[in-house]
């Protein structure tokens, strides 16, 4: 990551915004810049702070309003949990760090946050080749003999082989023969 | 065992706190063999009147090394994939085939046959270690000789979690179910069940396999 990443805290404990801080500037490979507040009037008076990439809030706050602050409703927010809460109430963050979490899961969270708007959006269709393939994977094939029957190198087989993977997020043979049963890919499976 | 954990449980602290602040505390207690009905019992006086490791109990409830007993570890795992293969799994596949839509028998023999093959696999990995790690612990226990035993078993955890997700996200986005309240209600039993694997896996990785290394180094037995 080139330039720090912007990150502002609401907290009102004191004790948790500074121990956040710490675990924050002590991330490796990672330079951030930190602004905390304490609640949601001490975050109208600093207007000079806007746009962070990442919100870090104790869930006690009102998100949207908090969004409304820092003047962009696109922000990622990070519930901070000290508490246990009811699921329903962390469903407006885009993740949840508890006390409890080490800095190696920490990091992992923002850096998945951070990085997902690089992300292509998953194509959920499926090509008309790779209709194909799958109908030869579930009778047992072998990349080699897929590639034979369609006229392919192996190697073209394996990489439509990823991308069925990561567009049906199914990895196993048998999870391919129910989707292809559903979808009428196949008339007769084959055991 | 704890999405959010709520703080680390000691010997006086009372067990009917422990259950009210965590749920997934009766599984563990299961396992242990410990009776409700315990009053306002602490957590340590109900692990005495149970005959249970109290250290052991806390480092499976707190995840942490409090200096368990391998011993007690190696009972807990054991009743633990006794609920998994007689219990947990065949109820989950029973739900599964009352909840299959009729007439579409390809369709649900492909469904059950991943779950089967999903039990296979756990049945297999949960008998290698009941067959072959539980006795080799056993003789570094009693400081038989013995041959090395390959603890492979950690490696195997993430491909049976990996394979119950699969399974759960394809019924979620692929199976056309007639039935949605039963269908719900299965799909509540797998996510259950892949979060209680996750755990009984974490105490395997976390607490047992430690603690079988330990041991292998303190027989000085070879790498």
């Amino acid at each position: 990551m080139s330039r720090p990443i912007k990150i502002t805290i609401v907290e009102p404990s004191l004790i948790l915004r500074s121990g956040v801080i710490a675990v924050l500037q002590s991330l490796k490979g990672q330079s951030v810049e930190v602004f905390d507040v304490r609640d949601l009037d001490q975050l109208k008076t600093s207007p000079s702070w806007q746009r962070p990439d990442l919100l870090i809030v104790n869930p006690i706050f009102s998100l949207p309003q908090i969004k409304k602050e820092v003047g962009n409703p696109d922000v990622k927010c990070l519930a901070l949990l000290n508490i246990l809460l009811d699921r329903t109430l962390l469903k407006a963050f885009d993740e949840v760090i508890s006390i409890y979490d080490t800095s190696e899961q920490i990091q992992e969270k923002l850096t998945k946050l951070l990085s997902k708007p690089l992300e292509e959006k998953h194509q959920e269709s499926l090509s008309q080749r790779e209709k194909e393939i799958i109908a030869c994977v579930i009778k047992g094939m072998t990349n080699k003999q897929i590639a034979d029957e369609l006229h392919l190198s192996s190697h073209t087989v394996i990489s439509h082989r990823k991308n069925i993977a990561g567009k049906l997020q199914i990895h196993s043979t048998a999870g391919l023969t129910i989707y292809a049963i559903v979808n009428k890919l196949v008339d007769l499976p084959v055991e | 065992m704890h999405n959010v954990k709520i703080r680390n449980y000691q010997a006086d602290d009372s067990m009917s706190r422990l259950v009210n602040e965590n749920q997934d505390a009766l599984l563990v207690m299961s396992r242990f063999k410990i009776a409700l009905g315990f009053g306002d019992k602490t957590i340590g006086e109900v692990c005495r009147d149970n005959h249970v490791d109290t250290n052991t109990f806390l480092a499976v409830i707190n995840m942490s090394d409090t200096g368990l007993s391998l011993v007690a570890v190696m009972e807990y795992l054991h009743r633990s994939h006794d609920y998994f293969l007689n219990y947990r799994l065949p109820e989950i596949r029973q739900k599964l085939e009352h909840v299959l839509n009729p007439g579409q028998d390809e369709l649900n023999k492909a469904v059950l046959g991943y779950f089967d093959k999903f039990e296979a696999a756990v049945r297999k990995h949960m008998n290698y270690e009941s067959k072959k790690v539980f006795p080799y612990i056993q003789a570094l226990l009693s400081h038989e000789k013995t041959e090395k035993c390959p603890l492979i078993f950690c490696k195997q955890h993430e491909q049976i979690e990996s394979r119950l997700t699969e399974f759960k996200n394809i019924l979620i986005k692929y199976y056309p179910a007639q039935s949605t309240n039963e269908m719900s209600s299965v799909l509540f039993d797998i996510f259950s069940c892949e979060r209680d694997l996750e755990s009984h896996n974490a105490v395997e990785d976390q607490l047992y396999l430690p603690a079988i290394q330990e041991l292998e180094r303190k027989n000085g037995q070879p790498k």
